[in-house]
Parts: C-alpha cells; sequence; structure tokens
C-alpha cells in the first residue's frame, strides 16, 4: 500500500443524507476529518449517529450527499471497496467472528487488504499485543471476555492500516474502570498509527476529554459543532443534548 | 512468532489433516489384504462418500450455506466424464439418441475424471454469480431449484445423458487404492483451503457478513470462488463414483443423495474436517448395519411384513437429534486435535508471546 505516513489524509462528508421510509434519520450532515485528529460525534439516542457511520461505511446507501477519502469518492462503492479506500471501523454492538479465533479475526481484515500472509500474522501479533489481548490468540473470539472482545474489535480495525478509524461506542458495556482505560489507549492511536478517529459516545466528560472536535447531531440535522469547549456552552446542545442525556 | 512459524509446530497444527488422510490410505492397505471383498467394498463406497462430504465441507462449512446444489455438480461429473472415458462402441449401445460428435469423444481415464471436475466447475462459474448474493433462506431456496433445474436437464436431455434411463457401460476404475487416495488428497486439501486466505475470509463472512464486508472482505466474490472449487471436487468425486459403480441414472443426483451428503456432514459438524470425517463414519457405520438388519428381518421370517426404509428413517432421526442437541455437529465448528501436540503447543505459543 501506497501509505506515506506522514501524509495529511482528509475524509469529506458532504451533504450526506438518509430517509428511511420518510423518516430523515441523517439529514445534510457534512464535516472532514483529518489523519491525526480525534473527532467526536454526539447526540441524543436516535439521533443518526450510527446512520451516519453506515453511510460512510457504505453499509447503507446514502440518499443523497457524498463521502470522499482525499479526491476518492466512496459513496455507491460497496462496502469492501470503501474499507479498501482506508476507511476501518467498529460496531455499537461487537460484531465479531465468533468461530474464528483471536488471532485470525484481527489476521484476516489485514488479509483482506491484501497484505501477505506473514505479514498479516505478525501485524495480527503486534496488535493484540498493542491492545493487551496477548495470550489469547488460539481461543475463538465469541469465547473471550467482553472486555476483550471490544478491544479485539479495534484491534482488527486497525490490521487494515486504515487512514480513518470509525468507532460506534467502543466503551458500551464497559464498566468505568474499563472504560477509562480503553479511552486512555485510544487516545495514543491517531499519532501513533496516523488514522483519523471519528468516535461515538455518550460519556460527555470522556469526549470532552478525548476529543479535539465535536460534532453534535439531534433528529439527523447537526445543531453545533467546534472544539469541546465552544460545544458545550453551545445553548442548543445543552437542551439537546445534555438535558436529555443528565 | 518464531515458535508460530517453526516447522515442528507448523506441523503439529496442521496434523489432524494428515494424521486422518494416512489413516485412510493405511486403512485400504490393511483391508485389501485382510477383509472380505463386502468390507472392501464398503470401505471403497466410504472413500468416495468422504470425498464427495469434503468437497461439500469446502463451500457449506466455511460459507455457513446450506448447498443443495452440490450433488448436481456430481451428476454433471460423473456424466462428463463417463461420456469421455467410455468407447464409442459402448456408448452407441447405451445411448441410444446420443449426439453423434459425443460418440466419438473418448479420453484416457485420467482426463476424463479431470474434465469432469472442470466442466462442474465451469457450469458452476456461469451460474453461480448471482446465486452469491442471496443470503440464508432465499438462498437455500434458490439453490435448491437450482439443483431442480439440472435435475430436469439430466432427464431431458437425453443426447447426452440417455435421459432418465440408466446410463451404462461405463468402466470400472476405481479400486479400494483410487478411492481412499482420492479421499486423502482431498481432506488434505479441504484442510488447507479452510486454512488459506480465502477459506478465512470466507469463514469470516460466514460469521458476521457485515462485519466481513466492513473489513474488506468482497461477500459476493469469496463465495464465488469458493463455490467453484467445491463444485469441481464434486465433478470430479462424480467421475470416481461413476466408474465405481459403472451404470447410473440423473435419480442418483438428487435430493436423496443430497440429504445423505447434508446428513454426513451436518452430523459430524460442517465447520472441520474432522467434522466432516466422523459424520461420513456415522452414517456409513449406520446405513451398513442397518442394512443388515433389515435384510435380516426381511428374509429371516422373523416378522411377517418387509421392512422398507429403516435406514433413510434412522439417519433422518439421527440428524434431527444431533441437530437439536448439538446444532454444531458432535465435533464443532474447530479442527480436532491430538491432544498431546494440541494443547502443549497452544500453551507454548501464548507463553511466547507473553514474554516477547
Ligand atoms: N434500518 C433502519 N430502518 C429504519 N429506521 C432506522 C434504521 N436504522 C436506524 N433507523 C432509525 O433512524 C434513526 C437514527 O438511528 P441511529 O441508530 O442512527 O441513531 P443513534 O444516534 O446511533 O442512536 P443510539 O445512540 O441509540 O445508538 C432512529 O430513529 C432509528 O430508529
Ligand atoms: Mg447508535
Amino acid at each position: 500500500m501506497e501509505s506515506n505516513s506522514n501524509q495529511v489524509h482528509t475524509l469529506s462528508v458532504t451533504d450526506l443524507c438518509k430517509s428511511f421510509a420518510g423518516l430523515k434519520a441523517v439529514d445534510g450532515v457534512s464535516f472532514s476529518l483529518q489523519t491525526g485528529e480525534v473527532f467526536g460525534l454526539i447526540g441524543p439516542n436516535g439521533s443518526g449517529k450510527t446512520t451516519l457511520i453506515n453511510l460512510i461505511t457504505g453499509l447503507l446507501p446514502a440518499t443523497s450527499g457524498t463521502v470522499h477519502v482525499d479526491e476518492t469518492k466512496t459513496t455507491g462503492k460497496p462496502p469492501h471497496r470503501v474499507s479498501r479506500a482506508g476507511i476501518a471501523r467498529t460496531f455499537q454492538t461487537v460484531r465479531l467472528f465468533r468461530e474464528l479465533t483471536v488471532l485470525e479475526n484481527v489476521e484476516v481484515a489485514a488479509v483482506s487488504m491484501g497484505f501477505p500472509r506473514r505479514e498479516a500474522v505478525s501485524t495480527a501479533h503486534d496488535l493484540l499485543v498493542e491492545m493487551g489481548i496477548e495470550g489469547y490468540e488460539t481461543r475463538l473470539a465469541g469465547e473471550i471476555p467482553f472486555g476483550y472482545q471490544r478491544k479485539l474489535e479495534i484491534a482488527r480495525a486497525l490490521a487494515m492500516k486504515p487512514k480513518f478509524l470509525l468507532l460506534d461506542e467502543p466503551a458500551a458495556g464497559l464498566n468505568e474502570e474499563e472504560s477509562d482505560l480503553l479511552l486512555e489507549q485510544l487516545r495514543t492511536i491517531p499519532l501513533s498509527k496516523h488514522v483519523g478517529v471519528l468516535i461515538v459516545e455518550h460519556d460527555m466528560r470522556l469526549m470532552m476529554n478525548l476529543c479535539d472536535r465535536l460534532h453534535v447531531l439531534n433528529y439527523g440535522k447537526t445543531i453545533a459543532h467546534g472544539t469541546p469547549a465552544e460545544v458545550r456552552t453551545d445553548p442548543r446542545v445543552v437542551s439537546a443534548y445534555l438535558g436529555s442525556a443528565g | 512468532m518464531s515458535l508460530l512459524q517453526s516447522p515442528l509446530s507448523r506441523m503439529a497444527k496442521h496434523s489432524t489433516a494428515w494424521i486422518l488422510a494416512a489413516v485412510l490410505v493405511v486403512g485400504a492397505f490393511v483391508l485389501n489384504m485382510a477383509a472380505s471383498g463386502v468390507i472392501v467394498d464398503i470401505y471403497t463406497y466410504f472413500c468416495i462418500n468422504l470425498m464427495l462430504v469434503l468437497g461439500l465441507q469446502i463451500f457449506m462449512g466455511n460459507s455457513g450455506i446450506l448447498n443443495w446444489t452440490y450433488v448436481g455438480f456430481v451428476g454433471i461429473g460423473a456424466y462428463a466424464s463417463s461420456i469421455l472415458s467410455t468407447s464409442p462402441a459402448v456408448k452407441e449401445m447405451a445411448v441410444a439418441n446420443m449426439y453423434p460428435s459425443l460418440v466419438e469423444l473418448q479420453t484416457p481415464i485420467i482426463p476424463a475424471l479431470i474434465i469432469g471436475g472442470l466442466v462442474a466447475a465451469a457450469v458452476a462459474a456461469a451460474i453461480a454469480w448471482p446465486l452469491m448474493r442471496l443470503s440464508n433462506a432465499v438462498g437455500v431456496i434458490t439453490l435448491f431449484a437450482t439443483l431442480i433445474v439440472i435435475h430436469v436437464l439430466m432427464t431431458q436431455w437425453d443426447n447426452v445423458t440417455n435421459g432418465p434411463r440408466t446410463f451404462f457401460g461405463v468402466e470400472y476404475y476405481t479400486t479400494i487404492f483410487i478411492a481412499a487416495g482420492a479421499a486423502a488428497v482431498t481432506l488434505v486439501a479441504a484442510y488447507y483451503f479452510r486454512e488459506s486466505s480465502l477459506g478465512l475470509r470466507v469463514r469470516a463472512s460466514r460469521d458476521d457478513r457485515f462485519a466481513a464486508m466492513a473489513c474488506g472482505v468482497s461477500v459476493v466474490g469469496v463465495r464465488y470462488y469458493t463455490f467453484i472449487l467445491s463444485s469441481f471436487v464434486a465433478g470430479l468425486g462424480g467421475g470416481i463414483w461413476a466408474h465405481y459403480i459403472t451404470s447410473f441414472s440423473p435419480k442418483s443426483f438428487y435430493m436423496a443423495e443430497a440429504f445423505v451428503l447434508i446428513t454426513m456432514l451436518v452430523i459430524g459438524g460442517a465447520g472441520s474436517i474432522s467434522g466432516a470425517t466422523i459424520g461420513a463414519v456415522i452414517v456409513t457405520v449406520m446405513r451398513e448395519s442397518l442394512r443388515q438388519i433389515e435384510g435380516f428381518l426381511n428374509n429371516s421370517g422373523v416378522i411377517d411384513f418387509q421392512v422398507y426404509g429403516l435406514t433413510e428413517l434412522t439417519v433422518a432421526i439421527l440428524m434431527i437429534i444431533i441437530l437439536i442437541w448439538r446444532p454444531e455437529g458432535i465435533v464443532g465448528g474447530q479442527e480436532l486435535r491430538l491432544p498431546f501436540v494440541g494443547s502443549k503447543h497452544r500453551s507454548a505459543e501464548s507463553a511466547d508471546e507473553a514474554s516477547s
């Protein structure tokens, strides 16, 4: 792959819309995100965060609007081609290959990106060590503790050597201690892996702390965006999100 | 890492396939020397069935899609190889309406078998792409409908197949050694396919289609190539079967046979080579013993009516029981490993990783 590790890549989302039988789940959302950045996507339940990730990754077709990775348009491509353009993700409810071993889960992601088998195996080993799941390589993914499953999903996404990593509530279901630790780990990823991270989380305190920029959705529409400090004081955010989530 | 790639650990990791393959071949030699003709026949037939089940496992076990069409490709291979290997004189007699060009066509037996496999693979390649886009219930129904189409073609295209009538006069070629050798090679091939990069991606798509797409797996693509490979084995196995049985008709490649192969695979566990093998052993042993019992009951006059279908009934009930009790089959999704190589190897590997 042509990854020049110092090159900056841009993920641009332009006027993206998705309707489900009349319900506008995502309604004219635009933003852009660069490698090295942590971009937080927040909003109340049902505000369209997961749908937005599904649109960006091509798992759902957009009603209108476009997504580009640098100059490459990814909207309209099948999901596996979108992944090859450099977009990796995790799922809100963990979706592992449960009958594959932990190692194979990570390996297959590297293999399907076209890395040779040997390289895929060694990448997988390194990532499992980095995420703190070494020692579980030959266990079935469906059988390891839930906290490890969450981390395994992130390791699998990183094995694709993506330009952008989209994390849909990576700490959901973890206890407070585990989720603090995980988010600490995530903090280092943008620079060490040279990826842009888009993260969805409900815990405002953590998100304020972790993200360089925040983007707030409500009923599919952008209601605020900016630095955490700017967003925190935005009256619409306070009423729509903080009010209802508190 | 270093340990993972050492030849010793690689052998340990793959020992299951090699040991099973060796047992098959040694079994053929031992039985050929020591056993009666009936046992040699049963073993030969078992090996052919095992080869067919392993071919079925390649697609069905790794993709998780129930493949009713498989036995149709067995038929395509059986007809294609038999047409090629049988002499014009015999064909003229056996298949009255055969196209003259086909009557003239003859190749030695080995090329005939291989071409049989290739024809099945080519048919699979021509029809499978749209089928692979479907999933779950719709996909299963469509594959089932495809079997019906293949069956109708076999029964109607009498210039090629002799229609519903028996195609006879095929040369006997498949000895116990050929059958055991073919089964052993298929076993190792199916094992390595499962571990290959394509096999890995298909298995990922089986476990979670959406996650696989998100990881860059072209789900339709990997299923498609796996289906073609599986159909190639079906065709090759069909040819080997045809040159054992020497006469057959389209009904040999229909639901009853499909059901037997699927039962063998599902009972043992479709996800692994060991499962497919154990399933084939269990079903063969059951069928043969029940057949003996049925014969005994019907001939001895112990009961005053005739018993039919005892075999099918029992195999079907066994399938129901296993699927309720253990849906993943007796072996489950993972390969059996010899305890002494398996567990030590595994813990050593983890220790190696932890300390590095
Ligand atoms: N496949 C679908 N078909 C119909 N409606 C859908 C579908 N997926 C999502 N929706 C609807 O779209 C809206 C946005 O859902 P989405 O899952 O994107 O919200 P979210 O912000 O991720 O919520 P949460 O915080 O609960 O995860 C909701 O009203 C949801 O019911
Ligand atoms: Mg969501």
